[in-house]
Order: structure tokens, then C-alpha cells, then sequence
């Protein structure tokens, strides 16, 4: 028995479900009925109830590409802050890929404090303790470009259905993007006027995530601002 | 200020015209603030309250520190300008004893074992006072958990009763808690139906408590429906024409 | 008020700021968008609450009975007092005032004071006993930079609030407020300089000053600001500035 629609908005305590359902994120059971836990929208697959939160803190997970903040150094590698409650370690042969001898190799090289890495979280404990990689193609430090930080929550509809918006956002604008799942979204381009577009419309993602129609509209809004660039 | 009125009802009616199970104008907005991961404004009768929520986040000392859980902090605090004798700005006892009862107040219903060794902070500021603000600042804490997305099993929504000339009254003003002879501030969990806050100065025969309780129970589902149209109405908005 | 500003940022902002661009698309002399809404506290004699793009400011206006400074018997006494709380950035710790909470209020109050905006000569009960104390009260609710823009503006948009204040035994007429005086603050970012800088242009900027003038554009009050240092020539180009600006923000207070 349900008592809340497919993408309708639930609110933390609401009786969204009674019966043998099978509850994941965003939602809790008590006895037989369902209750949303967070505000969101309430998602339904068969007997699978979760809901999808529309704000709250990024949390890490295994296989994430993230973009963090080196904010301490020790001597064997830095801590990034990754906007969220927990932090993000890097060791210097997980951002070089190879062994480094720390007598002979002085890791400051490497990274300073305030750079900008892109990194795939290898492992979280159940301390939360986060290990980042970031030796693969596209992954280490990041140079140039505008960041932008949106709600985490918000990162799969800046994606897209197998990345349907972010082709948008990057083909309509001229732009390159690379967005990290804790929000943090990096965009270069060679006119500034798009750039300033593409940020505006991330905005427009993050306001509008739980409406339909976006991809159309995020198109039609950059086509605008491109056509009057011209 | 003035002296005591003779009645403080007259007819069934309340100095401000309400009867006594009634709530003053009650008004919540969701997400005010940039800065803070949740917010949101409350005006009961003439009480003006902000609520902000940073969290969770990474928890500084270190040694506060829990393994497994998250740690539930919550300040309340009056800006000087709030009430009628400028308060000096800083902690005293009172609003001490206050931001201990509302963290209390949330305890059972955040799900604070999701966030190990993190914090979630409360803060709320009371910019116009008129007795209650503990139940306002309860109320817009409340939203504004909810606005940061911090998962909780419930909302809260809280409201006080009292009594004054031998009657019980709902969401009392500044005049009838000065000049009626008890003030009783409850918080509840709308769902459950429980009771998470409760304080009472005055005098209440058992029978008087059991039917202000009641009648304050009731006053907090009105509450409850306000807070739940707050949050709902952030993400009622039309999406913008390109 | 440590922040972190990435290294991303930091280039980002100076790149744009070598080619007189911002990173909002403001103009280097363009504020955001300003709103001055007064009267909303009504257990304050005056208050106004102020909007300087993402950052709100509310000042409250206080009047009260209470002693002279021995050296001015005669006249009320004015204190500014600011209050940087967690509640507007996760940088304000609780705790007493810190170094910023009180150069804002100092700064707020230098521009009030030294203009004269108000007639403290009037404010005398019982002359050596007992005058009026004004205490404007800065409450910063969200904080996206300039907070002494915000607060200087809210502070004079409360205090014009106020009128004939409700207070029992007040003998005057009207509030004797006589002046708009209006801070401008201004930040050099790899020489150039901007007016009402953002948080992230406040993270990264050499040095700020701050320029408080008057109706006849004459100056009250200054205040440098930053690590860095700024050039006589920059400094007469902020006067300018700052001059211009202050007209244009003077509208806000009717």
C-alpha cells in the first residue's frame, strides 16, 4: 500500500508506504510501514521504496570521482577537503602512481595547499575513514578553469540519463565540464560569456532538479545565450 | 510597560482577541539563508526567529569527537535588540538552560548514528521576543534540520499553554505569561504523538495538566501542518521559461 | 575567519580581475543588488534590515536611560556593538567578540560618530546624571562578504527608523538624527580595485578601504583593511570611487 506518488515530495516522518516493501535510501521502517526520512522524492521500483533527498551533505563512497581541496600536509601526503563531513587522504604514490622514496623526494612538489585534485575514492571505512587515488587518466591535480559548487544531491541530474544533460551542458555551450560527485563542478572554456552560462545554468539544475523538462529547458537556455553573444 | 490588567479575558476572549485554544498568526519559510546547509524564518504572534543548520560537518576539538554517532549541538540565542530591555549580548544561565532543552528536544528524532565522528550545529537567534521563543526557535530548528537534508524520524513542533484567570490558554503573549500564574512549553513528535520538551513553572492541579496537555498537543499538529507546508513549498515553485 | 580558497579560485578571480571582469559579471564599480527594508523589530526603537546580494545585516536601535562618560556630561552616549555569529558563516565561532566583530562595530560607529549624524548634545536627561544611551546593535544573519557596507547602511537606515521613539519620559520632539553618512569599501585584487567585494573576492584580495562620507561628500571616516598595501594613487582613486558610490546608496535611506 502506498500513500505517496512516484516523484511526489515527502518530508522527514511521512508515512509514504505499509506493507512487505524493500526500503534503501532516504527512508526507514518501522514494523510494516514505510516513513521518508529526509525530503525528497519519493522513488518506487516494484516492491523497492527509497527517496531521493533533495539537499543534504556529500557522503563518501567507494568508486565516486570526486574534486577536492588540499587543505594539510603530512609527510607522506595531504588531506583534501572534499565539501563534506569527512576528508579525503591521499598518499603521494596514490597521486603518482608509482612508489616514492620520501628521503629522496621532497612531496611538495607535487601538490601545494588550495590545489584542486580530481580523485577516485579507493575505500571508505566504517570510521569513514576516506583513500583517494589520483593517478588515473583524468584524475591529479587541476589547473585553470572555473569551480562551481552545487548541492551533492543535485550531481546525477547535472549528469543526466547515461549523460544526456552533461552532453548538453557541453556540446550547446563549448565548454568542457568535469563534475565530481561531492558538487564540485569544474567548467574551462575560451569565452568567458559561456562560462558565465554554464554556471547559470548548473544554478538552474540545482533549483529545478526534482521538475521534469529540464534537459529541454537548460538547452533552450544556453542556445539563447549563445545566439546572443553572436 | 503597562500594569496588570484587571482580566486578561473577558468574554472568552483573550486580550488579543483570540479564545483560548487558539494560535497566534503563525508564518514559516524554508531555506532564508546562503551560508548555512539549512534555514528557516518564524514569526508566532510577534516572536521573530531565525534557525540555521551547518551539518553535518567535521567536528572541532577533535576530542568531542564520538566514534559512531554524530554530535547534536544547539544554541539559542536573544539579539540585543529583541526584547524590550536591551539585552547584553552574550550566553546568561537562561539561554543556556534553553539550548539544552531543545537539543534534547531533537536527540530521539535525528538519526545521528549515520554520521560518525561529525557534528550538526543548531543555531538559533531570536530577533523580536513575545514569550514562546523557545517553542518558535523549536519550530524553525525543526525546518531547518529538514531544509539541510539531515535525516530525523519526525519533525518537531512545539508550543507552550498556561494559565491565566483560572483558564487554560494555547501559545501564551508576553502579558500572560508575566501576569497568569503558569506557563507550560511542550515539544512534540506529530507522528508518535510524544513528547520530547517539557517545562512548567506555575501551579496545575492533574486535571488542569491533562487538559492543557491536550490542548497543547493539539496546537502543535496545527504547527506541524505549517512546517510541512514550509518545506513542501520550496519545491512547489514553477521551473523558470527559458 | 580563516577560509580556504582553492588554488582554482584564487587564479580564476585574478585572471578575470586583469581583464577588469569580475567573476558575478559585475562591473569593477557595480555593488549587488541592494535592499534596505526598516522597522521590521518592533521591541527596537529603530532597525533595518540590509541586503547586499547574499549578505543580510539587521541593526537595531536601542534607546535607554544611563550615565554620561564623565568627561561629557552633557551629552547621550552612542555604542555600536556587532555581534559575527555561526549562525551566518561556519568561519564565526562562538565566544567573545574576535578582532572582526570589533572593527566592524568600531568602524560602523567611527562613521556615525564622526560625522555627527547624531546630536548627542540633545540627548541629555539630567545634565552629569542621567542621558539617553543609543545602542545600535549589528547582528550579521548571512555573510557573503562586505559586511561593514552592509552594516554601516543598516546602522543609518535603523537610527533614521527610529522618529519619536517609544520610550518612557521621552521629552524631545523627534530622534535627532541629521546625517546619512555611508561607508564604501573597496578592494584591490592585482591592482585593480572593486567596489563591494564578494566573499571569494575578500578571500582574495591584496587589501580593502573602507571610505565613510557624507551628504557633501566630505570623508569621516577610513579603514584599511588586508595584508597587503595600497598606493597614495589607489587610495585617491578609491576616494573617488567611494564618493560616487555613496551617492548612489544614499537612495536606500528614503
Amino acid at each position: 500500500m502506498l500513500y505517496a506518488q512516484n516523484r511526489e515530495v515527502v518530508i522527514p516522518g511521512q508515512l509514504i508506504a505499509e506493507g512487505s516493501h524493500s526500503v534503501y535510501g532516504g527512508a526507514f521502517k518501522e514494523g510494516n510501514r514505510v516513513y521518508s526520512s529526509v525530503i525528497g522524492l519519493m522513488s518506487v521500483r516494484g516492491q523497492d521504496i527509497s527517496v531521493i533527498p533533495l539537499g543534504g551533505r556529500y557522503m563518501p563512497r567507494r568508486g565516486d570521482v570526486v574534486i577536492g581541496v588540499v587543505m594539510d600536509s603530512h609527510h607522506s601526503g595531504w588531506i583534501l577537503d572534499l565539501n563534506s563531513p569527512y576528508v579525503g587522504n591521499l598518499f603521494v604514490s596514490d597521486l603518482e602512481g608509482r612508489k616514492v622514496d620520501l628521503d629522496k623526494e621532497d612531496i611538495s612538489q607535487f601538490l601545494s595547499m588550495g590545489d584542486v585534485v580530481m580523485a577516485e575514492i579507493r575505500d571508505v571505512d566504517e570510521r569513514m575513514r576516506v583513500l583517494l587515488d589520483a593517478y588515473g587518466p583524468g584524475m591529479g591535480k587541476i589547473r585553470g578553469g572555473k569551480m562551481v559548487e552545487i548541492s551533492s544531491a543535485k550531481v546525477p541530474r547535472v549528469i543526466g540519463k547515461k549523460g544526456s544533460m552533461a552532453t548538453v551542458l557541453q556540446s550547446t555551450s563549448g565548454c568542457k565540464i568535469k563534475v565530481g560527485q561531492n558538487g564540485r563542478i569544474m567548467i574551462w572554456g575560451d569565452d568567458q560569456r559561456m562560462v558565465n552560462a554554464v554556471v547559470e545554468a548548473l544554478l538552474m539544475i540545482e533549483r529545478e532538479a526534482h521538475t521534469s523538462g529540464l534537459t529541454d529547458r537548460v538547452k533552450q537556455f544556453l542556445e539563447k545565450m549563445k545566439s546572443e553573444g553572436k | 510597560m503597562m500594569g496588570k490588567p484587571e482580566k486578561l479575558i473577558v468574554d472568552g476572549k483573550r486580550l488579543d482577541g483570540r479564545g483560548p485554544d487558539e494560535l497566534r498568526p503563525l508564518k514559516i519559510e524554508a531555506g532564508v539563508l546562503k551560508r548555512a546547509d539549512g534555514s528557516a524564518y518564524v514569526e508566532m504572534g510577534k516572536n521573530k526567529v531565525l534557525a540555521a543548520v551547518y551539518g553535518p560537518r567535521e567536528l572541532h576539538p577533535r576530542h568531542l569527537q564520538q566514534p559512531d554517532t554524530a554530535i547534536l549541538r544547539c544554541r539559542y540565542n536573544m539579539a540585543p535588540f529583541s526584547v524590550d530591555d536591551r539585552k547584553r549580548p552574550g550566553p546568561d544561565r537562561r539561554s543556556v538552560e534553553i539550548s539544552k532543552v531543545i537539543r534534547e528536544a531533537f536527540e530521539p528524532v535525528v538519526f545521528t548514528k549515520l554520521y560518525p565522528r561529525s557534528g550538526i550545529d543548531v543555531f538559533i537567534e531570536i530577533l523580536q521576543a513575545d514569550a514562546g521563543t523557545r517553542t518558535a526557535g523549536i519550530n524553525a530548528a525543526a525546518v531547518a534540520l529538514a531544509d539541510a537534508g539531515v535525516p530525523m524520524r519526525d519533525l518537531v513542533s512545539s508550543v507552550a499553554v498556561g494559565k491565566v484567570d483560572d483558564t487554560i490558554v494555547l501559545d501564551l503573549t508576553k502579558d500572560e505569561d508575566n501576569y497568569g500564574t503558569t506557563d507550560m512549553p511542550i515539544a512534540m513528535l506529530p507522528r508518535k504523538k510524544v513528547i520530547t520538551l517539557l517545562q512548567m513553572d506555575g501551579h496545575f492541579t492533574p486535571e488542569e495538566f491533562e487538559r492543557a496537555i491536550e490542548m497543547a498537543m493539539k496546537g502543535c499538529e496545527q504547527i506541524y501542518e505549517a512546517q510541512k507546508q514550509a518545506l513542501k513549498a520550496k519545491y512547489e515553485t514553477k521551473p523558470e521559461e527559458g | 575567519m580563516y577560509e580556504l580558497v582553492s588554488t582554482v579560485k584564487r587564479d580564476y578571480i585574478v585572471d578575470l580581475a586583469r581583464q577588469d571582469k569580475r567573476a558575478d559579471a559585475r562591473a569593477l564599480d557595480q555593488y549587488r543588488e541592494v535592499s534596505v527594508e526598516t522597522g521590521l523589530i518592533e521591541n527596537a526603537q529603530g532597525s533595518a534590515l540590509v541586503k547586499m546580494g547574499n549578505t543580510q545585516v539587521l541593526a537595531g536601535v536601542k534607546i535607554q536611560r544611563g550615565e554620561p562618560f564623565p568627561d561629557t556630561p552633557n551629552s547621550g552616549v552612542l555604542m555600536v556593538n556587532a555581534e559575527l555569529r555561526p549562525i551566518a558563516s561556519p568561519t564565526f565561532e562562538l565566544g567573545p567578540p574576535d578582532e572582526n566583530s570589533i572593527e566592524l562595530a568600531r568602524v560602523v560607529d567611527r562613521g556615525i560618530r564622526e560625522s555627527e549624524t547624531i546630536d548627542l548634545d540633545k540627548l541629555s536627561i539630567t545634565p552629569g546624571e542621567e542621558v539617553w544611551m543609543v545602542y545600535i546593535d549589528l547582528h550579521a544573519l548571512d555573510y557573503d562578504g562586505n559586511l561593514i557596507d552592509a552594516a554601516s547602511l543598516a546602522a543609518v537606515a535603523a537610527l533614521w527608523n527610529v522618529k519619536k521613539p517609544h520610550v518612557e519620559g521621552w521629552t524631545l520632539e523627534e530622534f535627532p538624527v541629521v546625517k546619512k553618512p555611508v561607508a564604501v569599501t573597496i578592494a584591490k585584487i592585482d591592482g585593480k580595485l572593486m567596489v563591494d567585494p564578494s566573499l571569494d573576492e575578500q578571500n582574495v584580495m591584496d587589501a580593502r578601504l573602507t571610505i565613510t562620507t557624507i551628504e557633501d561628500d566630505s570623508i569621516c571616516a577610513m579603514q584599511k583593511g588586508g595584508i597587503g598595501y595600497l598606493t597614495v594613487e589607489e587610495i585617491k582613486a578609491a576616494c573617488e570611487l567611494a564618493r560616487i558610490k555613496a551617492a548612489e546608496l544614499r537612495k536606500h535611506l528614503g
